[in-house]
């Protein structure tokens, strides 16, 4: 494990050198940029080469008796943690121009800091293995998060995006400690060796916690409130790494809980997947209903959580239902698919960065045309559209079909696994429809048409790292897409680390189904080729020309008659009506001579909706109630500890 | 394969023509004569013989449109067996991936039509973007029943040999079921009465033919030939779904296939001449009907086969 040691000490360093030299803006952000990226690559070839060598590597290091740390690589660890790398790698890069603002070089230097902090904690929480290390990493990974996300702590917004996300990520670690506290009572050690040694009703309920702790991590509805709040808040290359990878490692806790409870029920399968399936179908929905492009993007990510949970849910169910193929097909789906995630909502979040930046305005409705002077984040956005809505030859294509290929082995099975099967299916198909009318409007509003506003009119894009960036994204999303072969033997990989009780994978059945998305790749690819050159020939020396478009008949058109993102959005927010209330506000229009007017909308999230009645106001009812135990007096708070350890004692 | 690449082109090359039997279906219902059956063809020369007027507000994204949409719709046909044929390609999950790439269609056909700026495209827009949403759905509940009847995930296990007709005889009474959900898919995907009305003259009724309003000439050719060939690979299905018999004498298969074209075509042409086009917000239930239909023709064979 020494490189990966090296690797994240050169993280480190960077982070530390921005902080330092913090004054000179320059090289701050450029010892940051080079030295974080440098870490990553570091890291990503070496879990690369730990991912096909399939050994498992494992290091301990012991202070003082009180802190037992261990790592272990395995499989799975080294799967996220090549994700991990490859997106922080290319964030890294993204940064340097990104953050190029001299007026707050220290602001910057500090964000580079609790970036190359966030990086190492992610790459130590995938890699710990017992839980003081486990827990150890996670808290630095909120704490370093938390400061990323409050960048712009002047924003009184920001600050409350912020304090969600802190009270979330506490709540979220409280179920995790609890999760602990359960396996330590009935093994009696911090290791996670002997986990599997518990009794079922144990199981189910450490099991319970960790899906909810994890959950609030992952962003699985009803915990995903903080999500679309956090995420937008923070610079737009942390939003990647937190919507593309952070949010991840909540899916690594449930997987690596899973491996090691070693417990085939079928009622983990069915409620990961019923909750993907909601997480999926809301989040793409709420999605639909925003008209800030990062709040969009942060709910999108929720719908994506929902779509690995679906492909979990269909391994969790093969498994207990004894049916190999469609448990190892559901779960190498769902890491494939947070491979593909990673990918191309970082790209997503990169592109909607650069948008922010050159226009100043995160709302969609006052963008428009930007596709005409802004080419490459346009096209690259595009193919991250086209990927995030699981389109083939795109990468989100891949991982889809190999989850529809799990769901499907379900189809032949009985009772609940059958009907749980057409439930996960369909909603995946309903997913992929509504993705697709999600994405097609930010496109189509954004990037396409005319300039709405002012902010949007000839804006150029800039900085060549983030466009770089960018476009080493877009091209594995299509790499990825049609040549989904090589990757997929590294999920499989990854899949074998789950412990799910098979001898070894064989790897020809799932390389036919990687051949055949190849194949199908390739048709179009060849067929579209085929029918432009046609239609090249179609055009040559043909009299094309220029003109305005076709207004029907109405020779005034303005651009602000374009239709808005709201009003594309209204019929399918519409027909999810009771999951997706919709507050209209407008002034109505009165007598001969109408006063202006205006008209104002926004969906609302029920979880959010709720969350303030069904659980803030009781929780700050009882502490309300409890407010005198809180004086102010500290011999008395010394007192309350003795007390307690006294009682403790009567338990021990 | 050679025999399959030829059949392939051939429907290719024929789907304009059977498009024009529900003109003349709707014409022989109007009391006129209607255009020549052979006007698809006439109609796609004329295109391609002009040049094209493109609007100041787009982006190489317009040009793209029709290429890709036209190209979706020929890849389609390529996994679909022709007449009981073996399809050119075949392979477990072609059917996830015809339906993805139909979807991919559709992306740049919205993509296309946001790229106007025009609000008329905008609204078509949201209303293709919608609809297929519910479409997909019950595609899927179609597939999930095949995949309970035959264990495969392929059109050619579907519809290629005597597989057909060994499904209507396992569950003829919910394959019916599936006719109709299929049906009401093939009415709304390919934008025909009374989803949409490719006839209707006002803009703000249309769906994909005010989509495709800015596009002119070749660009255009390659929408229409895309949308009767998208229309030839619903039909096809059908054809097999409804005349799947099996005589085992050479040629007889083929006329079966294409009588169960026309009768297809037939019915589209004869609906769109008797019933009006729904309003928009009732066009969701009509859709959602099938999607009814086919989750109980699922339900029903969970007797059939136990």
């Amino acid at each position: 494990m020494s490189h990966f040691f090296a690797a994240i000490c050169l993280i480190l360093a960077g982070g530390a050198i921005s902080l330092v030299f913090a004054r000179h803006n320059l090289f701050s952000r450029a010892a940051a940029a080079i030295l974080i990226s440098a870490g990553c690559v570091w890291g990503l070839v070496d879990a690369v080469i730990k991912l096909t060598g399939s050994v498992i590597h494992s290091a301990a290091f012991q202070y003082l008796n009180l802190f037992f740390l261990a790592f272990e690589m395995d499989g799975l660890s080294a799967f996220f943690l090549a994700v991990i790398f490859l997106i922080c790698l290319l964030a890294a890069v993204y940064s340097f121009h990104y953050m190029d603002d001299p007026d707050s070089s220290v602001k910057n230097a500090v964000n580079g800091f609790f970036f190359s902090l966030l990086v190492i904690s992610m790459a130590l929480v995938v890699t710990a293995a017992n839980m003081i290390t486990f827990m150890l990493s996670w808290e630095i990974m909120s704490l370093s998060s938390f400061f990323l996300v409050i960048h712009n702590y002047q924003q009184k917004e920001n600050q409350k995006a912020g304090y969600l996300y802190f009270v979330f990520s506490h709540v979220g670690a409280m179920f995790l400690f609890a999760g602990f506290g359960v396996l330590y009572t009935y093994t009696g050690s911090f290791g996670f060796t002997d986990v599997h040694t518990l009794p079922a009703a144990a199981k189910t309920l450490a099991f319970v916690l960790f899906f909810i702790g994890f959950g609030s991590k992952a962003g699985v509805f009803p915990f995903h409130v903080w999500l679309p709040h956090a995420h937008p808040a923070a610079p737009s290359h942390i939003s990647a790494v937190m919507s593309g990878v952070m949010i991840k490692t909540g899916i690594y806790g449930i997987l690596r809980m899973y491996a090691l409870l070693e417990m085939p029920a079928p009622g983990f399968g069915y409620l990961v997947l019923a909750a993907g399936v909601v997480s999926g179908i809301l989040g793409v929905v709420y999605a639909l209903g925003q008209t800030d492009i990062k709040r969009l993007l942060a709910y999108s990510s929720v719908e994506n959580i929902g779509i690995i949970l679906i492909g979990m849910g269909i391994g969790m169910i093969g498994v207990s239902s004894h049916n190999p193929l469609m448990a190892v097909l559901g779960f190498s789906g769902a890491i494939f698919h947070v491979l593909n995630h990673a990918m191309f909502k970082s790209l997503l979040f990169m592109g909607a960065g650069m948008v922010v930046h050159q226009t100043g305005t995160r709302s969609m409705d006052a963008l428009g045309g930007l596709l005409k002077s802004m080419k490459i984040t346009g096209f690259a956005f595009i193919i991250g559209s086209l990927a995030i809505c699981g389109l083939p030859p795109f990468n989100g294509f891949a991982g889809e079909f190999f989850i529809y290929m799990g769901g499907f082995k379900g189809i032949s099975l009985d009772k609940i696994p059958f009907a749980v099967s057409i439930a996960a299916i369909v909603s995946l198909a309903v997913i992929g429809g509504l993705a697709l009318a999600c994405f097609t409007r930010v496109v189509g509003i954004v990037f396409q048409g005319e300039p709405r506003t002012e902010a949007a009119r000839s804006r150029t894009e800039t900085g060549p790292t983030m466009l770089g960036a960018m476009g080493v994204l877009a091209g594995i999303c299509i790499v990825v897409g049609v040549f989904p072969g090589w990757f997929f033997n590294l999920v499989l990989s990854a899949v074998s680390a789950l412990n799910l009780g098979y001898e070894r994978i064989p790897q020809a059945p799932f390389a036919q189904i990687a051949g055949h998305i190849t194949l199908g790749a390739l048709v179009i690819v060849v067929l579209v080729l085929v029918v432009a050159v046609l239609r090249l020939l179609f055009y040559r020396s043909k009299p094309v020309s220029r003109s305005g478009t076709w207004g029907c008949g109405f020779t005034r058109p303005t651009v602000k008659m374009q239709y808005t993102g709201s009003s594309y959005a209204f019929d399918i927010i519409q027909f999810f009506r009771p999951a997706a209330p919709l507050e209209e506000n407008h002034v109505p229009i009165a007598g001969r001579f109408p006063a202006g007017t205006s008209y104002d909308s926004r969906v609302h999230d029920i979880a959010e909706r709720y969350m303030e009645p069904a659980v803030v106001r009781p929780v700050q009812f009882v502490f309300d109630r409890l407010r005198w135990i809180q004086h102010g007096d500290i011999h008395l708070y010394i007192g309350y500890i003795l007390l307690a350890i006294v009682l403790l004692l009567f338990f021990i | 394969m050679f025999e399959s690449i030829v059949l392939w082109l051939a429907a290719v090359l024929t789907a304009p023509f059977f498009s024009a039997v529900i003109l003349k279906v709707k014409a022989f219902f109007g009391g006129k004569k209607g255009p020549p059956l052979l006007i698809n063809y006439y109609t796609l020369i004329k295109l391609v013989s002009k040049g094209s007027v493109y609007s100041t507000s787009t982006t190489a994204v317009f040009k793209m449109g029709p290429v890709i949409s036209c190209a979706t719709a020929l890849a389609a046909l390529l996994f679909l067996p022709i007449a009981g044929h073996i399809p050119v390609i075949s392979f477990n999950g072609d059917v996830i991936l015809v339906l993805y790439l139909l979807g991919l269609g559709r992306f740049f056909t919205i993509a296309a039509a946001m790229d106007t700026a025009s609000p008329f495209e905008g609204m078509g827009a949201a209303r293709e973007a919608f609809f297929p949403i519910i479409c997909e759905a019950a595609m899927f509940m179609i597939l999930i029943f095949f995949y309970r009847m035959t264990g495969e995930l392929s059109f050619a296990a579907y519809f290629s040999g005597t597989g057909t007709l060994a499904l209507w005889q396992i569950a003829g009474p919910s394959l019916l079921f599936i006719v109709i959900a299929f049906f009401i898919i093939l009415v709304t995907e390919t934008s025909r009465v009374p989803v949409d009305d490719p006839a209707t003259h006002l803009e703000l009724t249309m769906i994909h033919e005010v989509m495709v309003l800015d596009h002119s000439g070749p660009d255009f050719a390659l929408i229409e030939l895309g949308a009767f060939c998208k229309l030839f690979f619903y039909a096809a299905i059908l054809s097999g779904l409804i005349l799947p018999f099996e005589s085992g004498i050479a040629g007889m298969g083929m006329l079966l296939f294409v009588a169960g074209l026309f009768i297809v075509y037939l019915v589209v042409g004869i609906i769109e001449s008797i019933i009006a086009r729904y309003r928009m917000d009732k066009v969701p239930q009509f859709v959602l009907t099938s999607f009814a239909l086919a989750f109980f023709a699922t339900i029903i064979t969970l007797e059939l086969i136990q």
